[in-house]
């Protein structure tokens, strides 16, 4: 029992610092002093939410004349009130000009306090080639809309609640339903398409085979109707009945009209008379038949 | 009866008071001051006999690195060369001479340790007065006879460098 109480104590313990452990990024900034003795924070430190910086590197050289009083400020101002949040002080005052390179930690300052850098002089002298340097660290994921890969994440363009609300829909039935009804319309109509297209390709083929074979039919019965032709005239030529100007050949070129008729008076043909007017009383008796 | 079994017992009990024990008694010192080497030295050639650390003659001067957690309990010894370790054989004399300093300090006030260094023969001592780092560059120049060319060879030599208790 007991052994079961420490097993479910040590699963309970892996589980725990399992949900909590987030590994912590460290890094180093890049030479903050690189284009001046003064600088911009938010242009040296990642715009991480809960950064802090741990430490601050600074190396200088200075040029003096040893007997000269100077001090030396490596500074930032602090973002959050007034003063500095951070301020080292080297005093060169009688010394010999040299190089410092020097590592100041600091107490875990959060980034928000970080204000603008500056390297200051106090006295004679000059400072040549500052380098500063911030080592920090984060906990990536703190802020959850600092990454869109960190979990809780929200797409302030709102893409991702769309895409979730359709995702949650493609659950329910009648989106399931409508879903298959969609598809099976389509199949549907993909088969109507399909048929249509094979019906017309049926169609258009077999009216090339018909034209094909009209074709056919026509030159093999040119050919029986020139046979029949032949055996006729043979027949007619054998019975002497065709005239004999058949089989002349006609001379071409043009024939003028040889008949002219002269100008003259032409009388009615009374017999013609007679005939319509027969048939005018003819019809008359016929139609009236009908009324009587 | 009774009372010699006491004075027995009470014998006995002064005999177990008279047994001896030893108890041992452990500590571990862990050095306050770590000498650590920084840039390794090379020498340039500039003319056929020298051999020169200086940057300018095309060499590298050798640096090393005090790290200090107590001040003022410990001095810097560095001995500069005056002997090849790895030479071709030589025939004449080798002048030798040498000179250490500060390159870099983490502390401004380390800055005095020039001024303050201690030197004899080819050993300079500084007082780590000031915790922190502090890198010390080590200059090495080597003239063979009089205007003679060195032998064609491989040479090397040792900076020594010790922190010393004061």
């Amino acid at each position: 029992m007991e052994l079961r109480r420490l097993w479910a104590v040590l699963v309970l313990l892996v589980c725990s610092s399992y949900s909590y452990s987030e590994e912590a990024i460290y890094g180093t900034t890049a030479n903050a002093a690189d284009a001046g003795y003064n600088w911009v924070m938010t242009n040296v430190l990642p715009q991480q939410l809960g950064l802090s910086v741990n430490s601050v590197i600074y190396r200088y050289t200075t040029d003096k004349i040893t007997e000269d009083d100077m001090l030396v400020h490596v500074q930032n101002e602090n973002a959050r009130g007034t003063g500095y949040i951070f301020r080292e002080t080297d005093d060169w005052s009688g010394l010999e000009g040299n190089t410092i390179n020097k590592t100041v930690p600091v107490n875990m300052i959060d980034i928000s306090y970080w204000g603008a850098g500056s390297i200051e002089v106090e006295g004679a002298g000059s400072v040549l080639d500052p380098e500063v340097y911030y080592s920090y660290q984060y906990i990536p994921c703190e802020d959850p809309q600092s990454d869109a890969t960190c979990p809780g994440y929200v797409d302030p363009t709102g893409a991702a609640l769309i895409d979730d609300a359709i995702a949650q829909d493609t659950t329910s039935e009648e989106y399931i339903q409508a879903e298959i009804d969609r598809k099976a319309n389509l199949q549907a109509q993909k088969d109507e398409e399909e048929k249509e297209a094979q019906e017309a390709f049926a169609k258009e083929k077999e009216e090339e085979i018909l034209e094909s074979l009209e074709v056919l039919l026509g030159y093999v019965n040119t050919n029986l109707m020139n046979e029949q032709s032949q055996v006729l005239h043979n027949a007619l030529v054998a019975t002497n009945y065709l005239p004999r100007s058949y089989f002349e050949a006609m001379v071409g070129g043009d024939y003028p009209e040889t008949l002219v008729l002269k100008d003259s008076r032409l009388p009615d043909n009374k017999k013609g008379l007679r005939v319509g007017l027969a048939s005018e009383l003819k019809h008359k008796q016929l139609v009236d038949l009908q009324y009587d | 009866m009774f009372k010699k079994t006491l004075l027995l017992l009470a014998l006995g009990a002064f005999a177990s008071s008279a047994f001896g024990e030893e108890m041992e008694v452990v500590g571990n010192v862990q050095s306050k001051c770590v000498v650590t080497p920084d840039t390794a030295g090379v020498y340039g050639n500039p003319t056929p006999g020298s051999l020169d650390t200086d940057p300018t003659s095309g060499g590298v001067d050798p640096i090393v690195r005090y790290d200090v957690i107590q001040a003022s309990f410990y001095k810097a010894r560095i001995v500069h060369p005056n002997d090849f370790s790895e030479a071709p054989s030589l025939n004449d004399v080798v002048n030798w001479t040498g000179d250490t300093a500060t390159t870099q300090v983490s502390d401004a006030g380390m800055s005095a340790y020039d001024a303050a260094k201690v030197e004899f023969d080819n050993v300079t001592e500084f007082d780590l007065t000031v915790a922190g780092s502090t890198w010390f560059k080590t200059e090495s120049l080597a003239e063979y006879g009089y205007g003679k060319a060195f032998p064609a060879g491989v040479y090397r030599a040792v900076v020594v460098a010790e922190c010393i208790a004061i």
